[in-house]
């Protein structure tokens, strides 16, 4: 699974925790902070992200990407790594 | 006379904004029953003759085994949808009821020009989503890795009030109390106080809806309080407070905010919060006690100024148990009500749990504005019949001084008197 899957993964998992960006376009380069996502949601993104790929890793190693395409690259460096 | 001075002063002559002692007014109703959302839906419970009691559906109500499913009462509709999206996803049912019912509420007392300070939010009950974690914590048990983290918040029973004042403008106070079966009744006894000391001008009691799992419907049929499956074959029949036949009360949704504030003359209001108090009685379990009873309904009268006498319409806490009723009856009678009008609103609406003493309540404010008394169901044969209960119609009846009883598991014992209001400042609903 590449990273270009993760991220449409995780695109999916932001309009379902937030509706209101259903229609909204999402780059790689874009920030969940500046979408408007909360941490709670950022969290709950994260994790059924990791749920719908089924990797199983500690919050804590996700930190550190400053937009969704670094998110992806690293998401996709840990599963590659499992 | 002792000089009064900062130290001996008391509070109550404190100024305050609105330095006022007019009396306690309730000038917004918000309600959600099993006939539906909104306070047309429960007059239409009260005074008319559909037959809300079914068997529980809802998801976590079922037993695997093949037992007779709960009989009760469960909202026929999802809540309107006033919350963003993205909140309204992750909110529980006891919660998106609540916004609901507080939205009605707060439209009605035209809450939007008050200043958000001067707003309090009291949310009466504990334990409010325990069908839905139950849910939850069975479908995230082989995935705990994947358990969402709201997880980690929505299980405490702030959930309801931080959901609430998210949507509305109250940045006076809020907070949860538990008090049982008499939650929505002390949530009002406390607004009531937080309005007399200046706290705030306006505070909301809200009896949150208690959305039972199959867990606690099962414990609390174990301990006897809640009806058995005898009448399956006719559940509207099986809710039968201060009957012969009881043998439990019948479990019904329901969630109701009351907006509390001074009276001011030249606002609507449904009728005064005159006195309420609360009695502990010492006692952890479910056992009821008449003489706290008694002594909380001396307390609630003193404070509003009335004799026994006065009192023409009495809502009880009635719910259907047997000893509960035979108690309830004992201070009926002791306390010399005999000539007062009687009924059961659980005999229509169920059993609310944490939400009954709010959504009887408003039922009292709304018999008072329609000037009739809702029937007394499934009353025949009468535990006793020295009292003047309603019968099966509505009865013709201008309320203008009513008490209202919750009791509540663990010794806790309230009663609150009401006033109509004077003719003059009555409104149509």
């Amino acid at each position: 699974m590449g990273s270009n899957i993760i991220f449409e993964v995780l695109i999916n998992e932001i309009r379902l925790t937030i509706p209101e960006l259903v229609d909204h376009p999402i780059a790689r380069n874009d920030a969940m902070a500046d979408l408007g996502v909360n941490s709670m949601e950022r969290g709950e993104i994260l994790i059924a992200t990791l749920e719908a790929i089924n990797l199983e890793i500690p919050m804590t190693q996700l930190h550190g990407p400053s937009n969704l395409g670094e998110l992806a690259d690293l998401i996709h460096a840990k599963s590659t790594q499992q | 006379m002792a000089l009064a001075t900062l130290a001996n002063w008391p509070t109550s002559f404190m100024p305050n904004q609105h330095n006022s002692k007019a009396p306690l007014a309730v000038t917004g109703i918000g309600a959600a029953c099993g006939a539906g959302f909104g306070k047309t839906a429960l007059k239409e419970a009260l005074f008319g003759t559909k037959n809300l009691f079914s068997f529980l559906e809802r998801p976590g109500r079922q037993s695997d085994k093949q037992d007779t499913p709960f009989i009760g009462i469960e909202l026929p509709e999802s809540p309107p949808t006033i919350l963003p999206a993205r909140i309204e996803r992750t909110v529980g049912l006891s919660g998106r009821v609540a916004v609901s019912v507080l939205h009605e509420a707060w439209h009605e007392a035209n809450l939007d020009g008050v200043d958000p300070k001067r707003i309090g939010l009291i949310v009466g009950g504990s334990g409010l989503n325990s069908r839905e974690q139950a849910l939850a914590a069975t479908a995230y048990s082989k995935r705990p890795a994947f358990i969402p983290p709201r997880y980690g918040h929505v299980f405490l029973d702030t959930e309801v009030g931080s959901i609430c004042t998210s949507a509305f403008p109250i940045r006076g106070f809020y907070n949860t109390v538990g008090a049982a079966s008499a939650s929505g009744l002390v949530a009002t006894l406390q607004a009531m106080q937080a309005v007399q000391s200046g706290q705030v001008d306006v505070c909301i009691a809200l009896g949150a809806l208690q959305d039972l799992s199959l867990f606690d419907l099962q414990g609390m049929r174990a301990m006897g309080a809640m009806g058995s499956a005898r009448f399956k074959d006719a559940p509207q029949k099986a809710s039968r407070p201060m009957s012969q036949d009881h043998d439990g009360f019948i479990y019904g949704e329901a969630c109701a905010a009351l907006v509390i504030e001074r009276l001011d003359s030249s606002r609507a209001h449904y009728g005064i919060l005159a006195g309420g108090a609360q009695v502990v009685d010492g006692n952890r379990g479910p056992e009821p006690n008449s003489k706290s009873q008694q002594k909380a309904a001396h307390m609630a009268l003193q404070k509003a100024g009335l004799q026994v006498e006065d009192i023409d319409y009495v809502n009880g806490h009635a719910t259907g148990t047997p000893l509960g009723d035979k108690t309830e009856l004992e201070t009926y009678k002791e306390l010399g009500l005999e000539k007062a009008w009687v009924n059961t609103t659980k005999s229509i609406l169920g059993h609310g749990l944490s939400a009954a003493g709010a959504i009887e309540l408003a039922a009292v404010l709304l018999q008072m504005r329609e000037g009739q008394l809702h029937p007394c169901n499934n009353l025949n044969p009468a535990l006793d019949t020295s009292l003047k209960w309603v019968g099966p119609a509505p009865q013709p009846h201008k309320i203008q001084n009513a008490l209202k009883f919750s009791f509540g598991f663990g010794g806790i014992n309230t009663a609150l008197a009401l006033k109509a209001p004077s003719s003059e400042e009555q409104h149509d609903a």
